[in-house]
């Protein structure tokens, strides 16, 4: 009886540990789903750039683009994205980066923004990839405020350092948006 | 409770109420109308119903004093005067307040209770004004409604269409079947048999989306009267406050324009309404003492014309007098006194277009800000129309907009400058005209054209939208201008080229792009690129300060390496026609050569030459001799000619002059700088 009871208790004791495990095995990996972030990251001033892939809609070759008169820099022009005017931005100025040619690798990054789409204009696009944000570094203290204002941080990944956006930031910034009054 | 009703409701009483208050409307004119008091019986009592149905105690109880009211009237027992027509209006007023706080779920912005009791008591409710103009602000929604044959219409075309494309697949295939060969290469007549085939199916595609475009176009349209039908009630206030007496007449209202017309046309009409019953039209007893009528009358007609629509706002009130247009001008800065003496009575009217004018001596509640037609014009430029005034002092004023039936298909001409490819809507657009360098003229630092008698200022496209001038376009001498007409000023700009025009789609530029000076919209070219359709009031407005194009500069060089005039050397020896034409040549001359008299004779007669340089001692003619029968030729009786030669004797240059030349250069002392000065002296 009492070596019954013992290993009955014994079967109960197996049985919550088994269950802890599962239950900690799943917080595992869900802690670990934490800790990736899905993004698309590509090059600008020859540095490579991230952001969550959820703000993309879509990826194109550098299309024709028309020259607004009179707008600011970073307003490179207006292209035709399958019927709407869609402005494409190069935003290397506004995170103070070289300015290099757009080569046959250029490409623009369509994002949606609550207001609008805008097209982003990269040197390449490397690729979309789950980033582990275990090497995640908020943004350099060194770097200044207009930069800051754009950037989240950084991560440090066996190829490299990625530099992550703030695409939300970047597309409520007043600089973007050409309003004449 | 569900929003489905609610909307439900919500689009019910908008209806119900429109009505009401037009009706109402209706009523004060024809008091004895039974068939109009049922009517809104009808109005009243179905509002009562839905809005009770659904626990709107507010709506349902104002619509039930409003029926009994009504009610009262149709029987007989209950006179219709003033007051009467009044309480049915605050009564509908009230209501439109109720359900516009529903739709926006908010509380009633008045005490219900009160304004029953004052009801209850048979007086004049009041309601913490905010007049019906105000709550009007809110556009159009995003919902259309649409007939529906309309639809039914829209959904056969696109069947069509399907039809269309399921043809030009088998099409590929018989083209596959011919490209196979498999009964030898195909002949020029299955060829020709495929083509025609194909056209028709291409020409029916062409017809099917033309329709189909027309059909969608429509679902924009909306008739005038979704912005007219509150002004019955507006110029009725407005009149009752300043003590005048004020009809409003609105025919062709079911005339259909683009929603976003409509749009911005309400806030123009609004001002000229208030404009027209606070400065048109007199009071009462000033009408009678001028033997019109007490009552004034203010009339809005549309009608279609051509491409367009024309609406046309007329008052029978005092008119628009020049003289004291322009006194009021003077006064407050808006011209000064050299410009008030050049304008004429008609141009006169036109001052109050601009901002800052206003003719009110005393600055009302309604108007009189110095705000009014400016503004209409402002907005009117913004929709591509147009605004004209016509008055006559003590009858009428009329204001005449001229509108496109639709904003989102223009006509529009094409130019390329700069690199890039604009529109300009035609209804902006003059005429083009290719510009010399005679015809442009500097006036005060500012380069102009004469066009027609008239000057005409002249600017770069280019430049004026800070693009890279290409002045390599110069060199045939003329530039195309553009001759653009806003109102009654005129713009010459200057582009590369024009491209022929077209019907165009406009587009919006989308929220990242609010404003952009000088660009009004874009759209899609036919090779899938877009174009930018400039803002014609932009170029207006930056042409004044803008720098000048630098054209008659830019001529004047190109005039200096230009050829300078064609000469023609005459030497048997090659060693001084080649120098000759070498010091020549490099001074921007276009030089030929003759071997000979006779060779030059030849060769005068098929080509006009500015100048002839002639050696004396050749085989066959002589230089002397060559000469003398150049001078017998019309063509060349006032030509100069330079004899050039190794005689140096005094009697060689006395024969030479006989013989009807200009110079005589003797070889020994002859260098490059006597001859090209020689040459220059008699040419240039």
């Amino acid at each position: 009886m009492g070596e019954e009871n013992r290993a009955g208790y014994n079967i109960d004791g197996i049985l919550k540990e088994m269950r802890d495990e599962y239950w900690q095995g799943l917080e595992a990996v869900e802690e670990a789903l934490e800790e990736q972030l899905e993004c698309v990251t590509f090059a600008l001033g020859g540095e490579t750039y991230a952001f969550e892939t959820i703000h993309a809609a879509e990826v194109l070759r550098i299309p024709r683009l028309v020259k607004i008169p009179k707008v600011q820099e970073l307003i490179v022009g207006v292209f035709n994205l399958r019927g709407e005017i869609v402005a494409a931005m190069d935003i290397r100025p506004l995170l103070g980066l070289p300015q290099l040619p757009f080569g046959p690798s250029g490409r623009i990054i369509v994002v949606k923004g609550e207001k609008f789409h805008t097209g982003l204009l990269v040197e390449s696009i490397k690729g979309v990839a789950a980033l582990p944000l275990d090497t995640f570094e908020v943004a350099v203290k060194s770097l200044s405020g207009a930069q800051r204002d754009y950037l989240r941080g950084q991560l440090q990944l066996s190829d490299g350092l990625v530099i992550l956006l703030d695409i939300g930031r970047l597309l409520a910034a007043p600089e973007i948006v050409i309003d004449h009054g | 409770m569900s929003s489905k009703y609610l909307d439900i409701f919500l689009r019910e009483a908008d209806e119900h109420l429109t009505s009401l208050q037009g009706g109402v409307l209706r009523l004060e004119k024809e008091p004895a109308n039974k068939v109009l008091i049922h009517e809104l019986l009808r109005n009243a009592h179905t509002l009562k119903g839905s809005a009770r149905m659904l626990g709107f105690e507010g709506v349902s109880n104002v619509a039930h004093r409003l029926e009994d009211l009504l009610k009262e009237m149709e029987e007989g027992e209950r006179e219709v005067d003033e007051r009467a027509i009044d309480i049915l209006l605050r009564g509908s007023d009230a209501m439109a307040r109720l359900v516009d706080a529903l739709a926006k779920g908010e509380p009633p912005s008045f005490v219900v209770e009160d304004f029953l009791a004052a009801l209850d008591r048979g007086d004049v409710p009041e309601i913490a004004m905010q007049g019906p103009s105000c709550k009007e602000e809110d556009g159009f929604g995003d919902t259309v409604r649409a007939r529906v044959k309309t639809l039914d219409s829209l959904v056969n075309l696109l069947g069509e269409l399907i039809i269309n494309k399921k043809r030009l697949e088998s099409r590929v295939s018989s083209l596959k079947f011919l490209v196979r060969g498999d009964g030898g290469p195909p002949s020029l007549r299955e060829l020709g048999q495929f083509q025609r085939e194909l056209e028709d199916d291409v020409l029916y595609l062409d017809y099917l989306i033309q329709e189909l475009h027309g059909e969608a176009m429509e679902l924009r349209m909306l008739p005038l009267r979704t912005i007219t039908d509150g002004f019955q009630r507006l110029v009725r206030d407005l009149a009752r406050d300043q003590g005048k007496e004020v009809d409003l007449a609105i025919d062709g209202d079911g005339i259909e324009l683009d929603r976003v017309l409509l749009e911005s046309l309400k806030p123009m009409f609004l001002h000229m309404l208030t404009n027209a019953v606070d400065h048109g039209i007199e009071l009462p007893d000033e009408r009678k003492g001028h033997g019109k009528p007490g009552k004034a009358t203010i009339r809005i007609s549309a009608r279609h014309e051509g491409d367009s629509v024309q609406i046309l706002v007329r008052d029978d009130g005092r008119g628009m007098d020049p003289a004291r247009i322009k006194q009021a001008a003077l006064r407050r800065g808006v011209i000064d006194k050299e410009e008030a003496e050049l304008l004429g009575d008609e141009e006169s009217l036109y001052l109050t277009l601009r901002p800052g004018f206003s003719t009110s001596e005393i600055v009302t509640d309604v108007s009189g800000r110095g705000v009014g037609l400016d503004v209409v014009q402002k907005n009117l430029e913004r929709v591509k129309g147009t605004l004209s005034l016509r008055s006559v002092v003590g009858a009428c004023t009329e204001i005449t907009l001229q509108l496109p039936l639709s904003l989102s298909v223009v006509e529009a001409l094409l130019v390329a400058c700069g690199g890039e490819c604009y529109a300009v809507p035609v209804s902006y657009v003059l005429e083009t005209i290719k510009v010399r360098s005679e015809d442009i003229v500097t006036v005060g630092g500012k380069e102009v054209v004469a066009l027609r008698g008239t000057t005409v200022p002249l600017v770069s496209l280019s430049s004026l939208l800070g693009l890279p001038a290409r002045k390599e376009l110069l060199e045939t001498g003329k530039v195309t201008a553009v001759v653009l007409k806003l109102r009654e000023q005129l713009l010459a700009c200057t582009v590369d080229r024009h491209l022929g025009s077209g019907e165009i789609v406009v587009k919006q530029l989308g929220a990242q792009m609010k404003r952009v000076t000088f660009v009004f919209g874009a759209t899609i070219l036919g090779d899938g690129d877009p174009a930018l359709i400039l803002s014609v009031p932009d170029l207006f407005a930056h042409a004044e300060g803008a720098t000048t194009t630098g054209f008659r500069g830019a001529f004047a060089e190109q005039e200096a390496a230009r050829v300078r005039g064609r000469i023609l050397v005459v030497d048997d020896s090659i060693t001084t026609r080649t120098m000759e034409r070498s010091i020549l040549v490099s001074h921007g001359y276009q030089v030929e050569v003759a071997v000979s008299g006779e060779d030059a004779l030849e060769k005068v007669a098929g080509v006009q030459f500015d100048l002839v340089v002639s050696d004396v001692e050749m085989p066959g003619i002589n230089g002397f001799e060559l000469t003398r029968q150049l001078r017998v030729l019309d063509t060349y009786r006032e030509v100069p000619i330079i004899i050039v030669s190794s005689l140096s004797r005094d009697e060689h240059k006395r024969q030479a002059l006989e013989a009807g030349a200009q110079a005589y250069i003797v070889k020994g002392s002859f260098d490059q700088g006597t001859l090209l000065d020689t040459v220059e002296s008699l040419i240039g």
